[in-house]
């Protein structure tokens, strides 16, 4: 098959599979049931923030996420029509103040402070619409202060959240102790050790190398062993 | 769901072994029209869905999570994807009953927006209205009890209007969708959300033992009312299916209509547009 019957085949394949995964995801209303879990967790960390935050710039306004990863949009609207003021997330949105297209990988380096402009340029990320917006929601999302000390303690009471707390922090500090011996562990080994180990290919060659002397000692000794028949003979 | 004629919405997973036939079909060219199973005067399934309606209002809710194991938020939810509303949209929530949709509208189009909440039974319209009150949407939402049939509204009023599991308990099905075409504004779109054929028979056969057989049981343990029930599950057995709803939808004047089936076909969203 010609290279490029190859591509083309692959690109109708690839057309197929995502018609299939949007079919199935659309019959199953996956889209409906990720947005509406989305949607409560966002709200409810909204009515547990302390700060006081300003929607005025967002009211109203509509930011679409189109993520490589998923076969649907997520659309982020802040409502001002109730109070107190809410997100809304939907999976479809015909008018969007900005939509940015990118994927998960790209959002974990925008959160690492990798230039905005950089990922851009590098088309990793593609911005339509007023950037202001996205920065702004990027801004409300930052500024998020939520106690979860004083919501555990409503539930469980004050010095069970202490000492659970106590001990959540012994287990997370433990943990990136852990966590940072076998980093260190691991960058020793591929730094340093991975070097002297013997690879599978190397071993096979030593055994072919030492079978190879072993056939040549063979035949010397064979001649030696004829040269002194000879000689013997001779005498 | 709601009770009454025409604009109210009822929840049930239904269908029956039985199929309209020709003498029921026949009847909605006469005097007579459908109610369950039963074949009526028109003058008085308003009254007769008004009763079922005003029976099971108040555990509307509990028994819409109930009967569709809360999938009905779901089939809301891509309604409400499929309406394309923006802010400053005029809305017509159409048999709104307990107000789910307008929710979500409210808080959509905003406070330059405008969401109507219709419903031709008082008692749903009253749940809802305190439902929604409760919640804090109070800015952008007004409350009309109307007929579907006969809308009270402007010609050319609104952006999108929407009808969800209403329109099977109209008496006069294309005479309502008449009356929504005139109320929409050019441009404007029709999503009706309703029961509808499952695609499979397997899927079929099931929903049919759900619907009559444990569905009735279920509104006589929660909502005290199982005939209420049974009407609901023989009335959409008796709806239209997804074709013919097209069909009728067109013959309205609605341009582009079509259809997308929800959970095998359980339920189907229909969509058309005025131009």
């Amino acid at each position: 098959m010609k290279p490029s019957n190859n591509k083309a085949v692959t690109q109708s394949s690839n057309q197929l599979s995502t018609q299939l995964s949007t079919k199935l995801s659309d019959s199953l209303l996956l889209p409906q049931a990720a947005t509406a879990t989305l949607e409560l967790i966002i709200n409810k960390a909204l009515s547990l923030n302390n700060k006081s935050l300003s929607f005025t710039a967002v009211a109203q306004k509509t930011l679409t996420l189109e993520l490589a990863e998923l076969p649907f949009s997520l659309c982020f609207t802040v409502d001002n029509a109730s109070s107190p003021i809410g997100v809304i997330v939907r999976s479809h949105a015909e008018c969007s103040d900005c939509t940015i297209k990118t994927s998960i990988s790209t959002l974990k380096k925008l959160k690492a402070k990798q230039s905005l402009t950089q990922l851009i340029k590098q088309d990793e990320l593609d911005v339509s619409g007023d950037i202001k917006i996205a920065q702004q929601f990027a801004n409300i999302a930052q500024s998020l202060e939520i106690d979860w000390q004083t919501e555990l303690a409503k539930h469980l009471g004050d010095v069970p959240t202490h000492k659970l707390l106590q001990f959540g922090n012994k287990i997370t500090k433990s943990l990136a102790a852990t966590g940072k011996q076998l980093e260190a562990d691991i960058g020793e080994y591929l730094v340093h050790e991975k070097r002297l180990v013997v690879t599978s290919s190397q071993i096979n060659a030593f055994n072919q190398q030492t079978k190879d002397v072993a056939n040549e000692v063979d035949v010397l000794s064979v001649r030696i062993d004829k040269l002194v028949a000879d000689l013997a003979g001779k005498q | 769901m709601s009770p009454t004629d025409q604009n109210s919405q009822a929840s049930d997973l239904p269908t029956s072994p039985q199929t309209p036939t020709d003498a029921d079909t026949s009847a909605d060219k006469n005097s007579t029209t459908h109610f369950g199973y039963k074949t009526i005067e028109k003058d008085d399934k308003i009254s007769m869905v008004a009763g079922v309606f005003h029976s099971v209002a108040k555990q509307y809710d509990v028994m819409n999570d109930l009967m569709s194991f809360g999938i009905h938020r779901l089939w809301k939810r891509f309604t409400i994807d499929a309406s394309g509303v923006r802010p400053g949209n005029k809305v017509l929530d159409l048999a709104g009953g307990t107000g789910d949709l307008t929710a979500k509208f409210s808080k959509l189009v905003g406070r330059e927006g405008k969401v109507v909440l219709a419903d031709i039974n008082s008692s749903m319209l009253n749940v809802g209205r305190d439902k929604l009150r409760d919640k804090g949407l109070v800015q952008n939402i007004e409350y009309v009890q109307a007929n579907a049939e006969y809308l009270p509204f402007e010609e050319n009023t609104f952006d999108i209007v929407t009808i969800a599991f209403g329109l099977r308990n109209v008496t006069d099905k294309d005479k309502a969708l008449r009356s929504i075409y005139s109320v929409l504004k050019p441009g404007g779109r029709l999503l009706v959300l309703e029961f509808s054929k499952p695609e499979h028979e397997l899927l079929n056969k099931a929903y049919d033992f759900y619907s009559f057989n444990i569905l009735p049981k279920m509104g006589e343990l929660v909502a005290k009312d199982g005939e209420s029930y049974q009407y609901l599950a023989e009335s959409i057995r008796m709806h239209p299916d997804q074709e013919t709803l097209k069909g009728m939808m067109e013959n309205a004047g609605f341009e582009q209509t079509s259809f997308k089936n929800l959970t095998g076909g359980v339920v189907a969203l229909h969509k058309g547009y005025k131009f």
